[in-house]
């Protein structure tokens, strides 16, 4: 057996110029996650991500609980992103239980969703910034965080794993006097990531370090199926907020942020976009928002899904994720599988590291917009 | 809804679009129509949705379906690759789902394409009868979905470059997980 | 409800009290006593005030500020406090500790934090002491195919670099550990310590990540090290010496700094990264090689090469005031020392107290410290501050900045000094 290995599983050999650098998975430049580097000097030569230290086995998990029990654990994956990696499940059983959603909680999900896309995007641009040697972006947007934490402590009652979607609608009305709160903070929120400019994005510093350098062409983009921040980076206009709207973002206006540029700076920027065009968003939502009505359809216990399979998608802070659901009469799910947009993204990793400095590598992988969590399900 | 009510696959909800032929859409039709001209009874459409159609194809056609797929239609990147195991049938599904980033029209539109491959009491992963050709040299963006369905599921899929375990731990000497045999403790 | 100690009983409390103090004071007696009389009585004593200063003099007299004010006096002129305590290492490590705390809180007033706080009654004061506390009590871990006397000596010879480097510079009129002629040369010397103590420390802990940053640094310090050295050559063609002190002395009426802007700022962003501060901290680029040449070292052998650290960072920052903000000059603002004490006494009612040899230091020196010090802090101030502004820059861009850009820049710096010495501005003859 050992001469007949199948093709990717047999040793290859190395040059010896060639050292072979194992970033992670204890590495304070990885993640929950191994990046197998091969440099010769300071150019990397291959690249192999190895992702799997945070697999839980959420679908596996999935098959053995019933539509409604899924819901807290699904959202583990990104638990910063947690509206919206449930999403996609919850329309999902939506349309196979047959559910209409009342229109207050769909404007109470887009609000909720747009919140948690902000704090992901705040999140994720602290470590980008940290990654980049500049703590002080480590330490605004994880403080700045905080504002929209407590507007969804306030809206769902946990900071974090929110479980506010359920099937039929949000599990509970907004508080007394949200819609008062939520534009004052968002308000405030919006001007200081404005602020975020004048030290990072426009510092000469990190423009020379990341300008033109992990590039990824269009082509590229597209046949490497890349999605979210790093497509639209590469000029392709693809929002599926936009594209394919589901829950109540056709009656809102949406402006998608692309850049032609294709390079690490133009993938850090987007999500920064993304969020000043987010707090637009949830200020229409909060606008049109029914004032009042109910925002939960009452299910049977225990519901049992039509015996059909289906596929839905949303925007995510990262890019579209994709939840397919199989459902065989039964009240368990007979198999979800949740289609996230940081595995699809990693495929670029060793794509774009392939000759890049060394120096480049915290960039460009963190420019990816990957949660290392959410890859491993 | 369905007659049968004893195997969960989803070829019964094939028959669900005949039941209310009103509601086809007409776009998606076309899509599917197309496929049917090109393969005739090669392809079996499964269902044609707003905005999804499936598509059954055994696994000799995959293969071909997928490249038209791909020249002919102008469908662009997989999005996702879903492995569904069916002791019953014998049978493992391996679902792609399929879209659009450069034809507009398209954007909003998901092709399912399914196939089927034969499934084994005791799998040896890699060196038995459960294998597919990959779609690798179709759709560049299957190369990780492709390794996790092989390593989730024992699908082996002849023709991929890279066939090494991702997110399972290399010494797994179990089951693949996601097969209906693999149970969780205590459930 | 818990009680912190449920079998309290104060009587054995305080019989426990009386134990140790028992057993501190018979120990004391016994042997800590006859110890330090017997070293005592190897020792040649000074003679002080006309009387040999046994130990039992002494002993009386450290009730006497009167008697013990001399005792100061000639330990003062010795070498040893100059090179433990005042101009040498106890100075540098005081403002070097003072550094860290004052990095701390002004990096965590700048990203909307507190900063340490709890350390210590007041704002954290005493951060930094825990850390050091929780640095020496860890284990010190040596990889296996590390070479070990390499690995060990590394971080003590680098302190000991560091050491070197603080005891060339002056900082007040005379006070100087090591007064040399060839001072600056000196400093050039040490500097070119630090990339070889690097390299060995990282080459000797037998690991990639240290290896990687070792050769960056290796990198970064050599191709830094040709402009710093050009940059300084304007200020010895203006002074013609290269006596550190003298250089200081030279500036009385205006620093260099008016003459020389561009060779300042040339010596002031090669020592940002002679000292690996942000932006140039690639050696220890935490997210692409966990911390570089640290990577292996734990335990107190990281302290001792933070301790290095602040102490380079101490002594470049000196060395910018001495050569370009003008050293200890400045507006005497220092206050004489009050007469009347000198020949009335300090009086407190009834008693009125003579102390002989009471003007500890002479105003020119406090004075001279005072502004050294001020100068010193600003400097470190600016140094300090680009870590929360700027992210890190990548090897290439460092290198070629370094080589081309700087060195140019230097070579400017230089015309510019000859141009003055030769128009006759400065120099024999002209303002100075």
């Amino acid at each position: 057996m050992t001469a007949e290995l199948p093709p990717g599983l047999a040793l290859q050999k190395v040059d010896e110029r060639i050292m072979t650098l194992n970033v992670g998975p204890q590495h304070p430049g990885s993640g929950h996650m191994r990046i197998v580097v091969q440099i010769d000097g300071d150019y990397i030569v291959a690249c192999d991500p190895d992702p799997g230290y945070v697999h839980r086995g959420e679908e596996k998990m999935a098959e053995y609980r019933n539509y409604i029990t899924n819901i807290p654990h699904l959202e583990r994956p990104v638990i910063h992103d947690s509206c919206n990696v449930l999403y996609p499940y919850v329309l999902g059983v939506e349309e196979l239980l047959g559910i209409e959603v009342p229109e207050r909680a769909k404007y109470v999900r887009v609000i909720a969703s747009e919140l948690n896309r902000c704090i992901y995007i705040m999140y994720w641009l602290a470590i980008y910034g940290i990654f980049l040697g500049h703590s002080t972006m480590f330490m605004w947007p994880a403080g700045d965080r905080e504002l929209l934490i407590d507007l969804m402590e306030k809206m769902t009652g946990a900071r974090v794993t929110h479980a506010h979607f359920v099937p039929g609608g949000v599990r509970n009305d907004l508080p007394p006097n949200f819609e008062d709160v939520c534009l004052r903070q968002v308000n405030y929120f919006e001007k200081r990531i404005k602020e975020y400019a004048a030290v990072f994005y426009d510092n000469p510093i990190l423009i020379s370090r990341t300008r033109d350098t992990g590039i990824l062409s269009r082509q590229d983009a597209i046949r490497l199926g890349t999605t979210g921040s790093v497509l639209r980076a590469s000029g392709v206009d693809y929002d599926l907020r936009k594209k394919e709207p589901y829950d109540v973002y056709d009656e809102l206006d949406i402006h998608t942020n692309v850049m032609k540029e294709g390079d690490s700076y133009a993938r850090s920027r987007i999500p920064w976009l993304d969020m000043i065009e987010s707090c637009k968003i949830i200020k229409q939502a909060l606008q049109k928002m029914p004032k009042s009505g109910s925002v939960r359809v009452k299910l049977k216990p225990n519901p049992k899904g039509k015996n059909e399979t289906v596929y839905k998608r949303v925007e995510s802070g990262r890019g579209s994720l994709g939840c397919y659901v199989v459902s065989d009469s039964k009240p368990e799910p007979y198999r979800v599988k949740l289609s996230v947009p940081s595995f699809r993204n990693l495929i670029a990793l060793p794509y774009l590291l392939k000759g890049e400095k060394l120096g480049n590598m915290p960039s460009v992988y963190w420019s990816l917009n990957y949660w290392p969590v959410e890859a491993d399900r | 809804m369905s007659s049968d009510s004893k195997k969960p696959t989803p070829k019964p909800a094939a028959k669900k679009p005949q039941e209310k032929p009103v509601e086809i859409p007409a776009f998606e039709k076309g899509i599917s129509d197309k496929i049917v001209e090109k393969f005739g009874d090669k392809i079996e459409v499964a269902f044609v949705k707003k905005d999804r159609v499936r598509i059954n194809v055994s696994k000799e056609n995959v293969h071909d379906v997928a490249e038209f797929i791909r020249d002919g239609l102008n469908y662009d990147h997989v999005e996702s690759v879903s492995g569904v195991d069916y002791p019953q049938d014998k049978e493992i599904e391996v679902v792609y789902h399929i879209g659009s980033y450069s034809d507009s029209s398209l954007e909003r539109q998901i092709l399912i394409l399914s196939t089927r491959a034969q499934r084994e009491e005791n799998p040896i992963p890699g060196n038995d009868a459960t294998k597919l050709p990959s779609l690798r040299d179709i759709f560049y963006s299957v190369e990780f979905h492709e390794r996790e369905v092989f390593e989730m599921l024992g699908v082996y899929f002849e023709g991929h470059p890279d066939n090494r375990r991702l997110l399972l731990p290399e010494d797994w000497a179990d089951l693949p997980p996601l097969r209906k045999d693999f149970a969780i403790k205590g459930r | 409800m818990s009680v912190i100690a449920p079998n309290f009983k104060l009587s054995e409390f305080i019989k426990s009290l009386l134990d140790n103090a028992f057993w501190g004071v018979l120990l004391m007696v016994l042997v800590g006593i006859p110890a330090v009389m017997m070293v005592l009585f190897f020792i040649e004593m000074p003679v002080i005030n006309g009387e040999l200063l046994t130990p039992f003099l002494a002993l009386t007299w450290l009730a006497d500020p009167s008697r013990i004010l001399p005792v100061v006096h000639a330990f003062m002129a010795t070498d040893m406090f100059r090179v433990m305590a005042f101009p040498g290492f106890g100075f540098a490590a005081l403002l070097a500790a003072g550094t860290i705390f004052v990095e701390r809180k002004m990096l965590a007033k700048l990203q909307l934090r507190v900063g340490p706080f709890y350390c210590g009654k007041i704002e954290g004061i005493l951060q930094l002491m825990g850390d050091g506390l929780k640095l020496i009590s860890k284990e010190i871990i040596i990889p296996a195919k590390a070479d070990k006397p390499l690995f060990w000596a590394a971080p003590v010879i680098f302190v000991g670099a560091a050491a070197a480097f603080v005891a060339l510079i002056p900082v007040a009129p005379g006070w100087v550990v090591a007064d040399v002629d060839l001072g600056l040369l000196g400093v050039f010397a040490v500097i070119g310590f630090f990339p070889i103590i690097t390299i060995l420390s990282a080459w000797s802990a037998n690991s990639k990540f240290p290896f990687i940053g070792g050769i960056r640094a290796l990198f970064q310090m050599v191709s830094f090290e040709i402009p710093l050295i050009l940059s300084l050559l304007g200020v010895v063609i203006l002074t013609g010496t290269l006596n550190l002190s003298e250089i200081a002395a030279s500036q009385s009426s205006f620093p260099w700094i008016v003459f020389l802007p561009i060779g300042a700022i040339v010596f002031f962003i090669t020592m940002l990264a002679e000292l690996e501060r942000i932006p140039f901290d690639l050696p220890e680029a935490e997210s692409e090689i966990v911390a570089g040449w640290l990577t292996e070292l734990s335990g107190m052998m990281y302290g001792l090469v933070q301790l290095g650290t602040y102490l380079k960072l101490y002594a470049f920052a000196a060395l910018f005031v001495v050569l370009f903000l003008g050293g200890w000059n400045g507006p005497m603002i220092v206050p004489p020392f009050p007469a009347e004490i000198l020949t009335d006494g300090i009086v407190m009612g009834p008693i009125t107290a003579k102390i002989p040899g009471l003007p500890l230091f002479t105003q020119e020196m406090l004075n001279g410290t005072l502004w050294f010090v001020l100068k010193t802090v600003g400097v470190i101030f600016f140094i300090l501050l680009p870590r929360g502004v700027f992210p890190r820059i990548r090897i290439d861009m460092l290198l070629n900045l370094g080589w081309t850009k700087l060195i140019g820049l230097a070579f400017v710096n230089i015309f510019i000094a000859l141009g003055l010495l030769y128009a006759g501005v400065l120099g024999p003859g002209g303002l100075q």
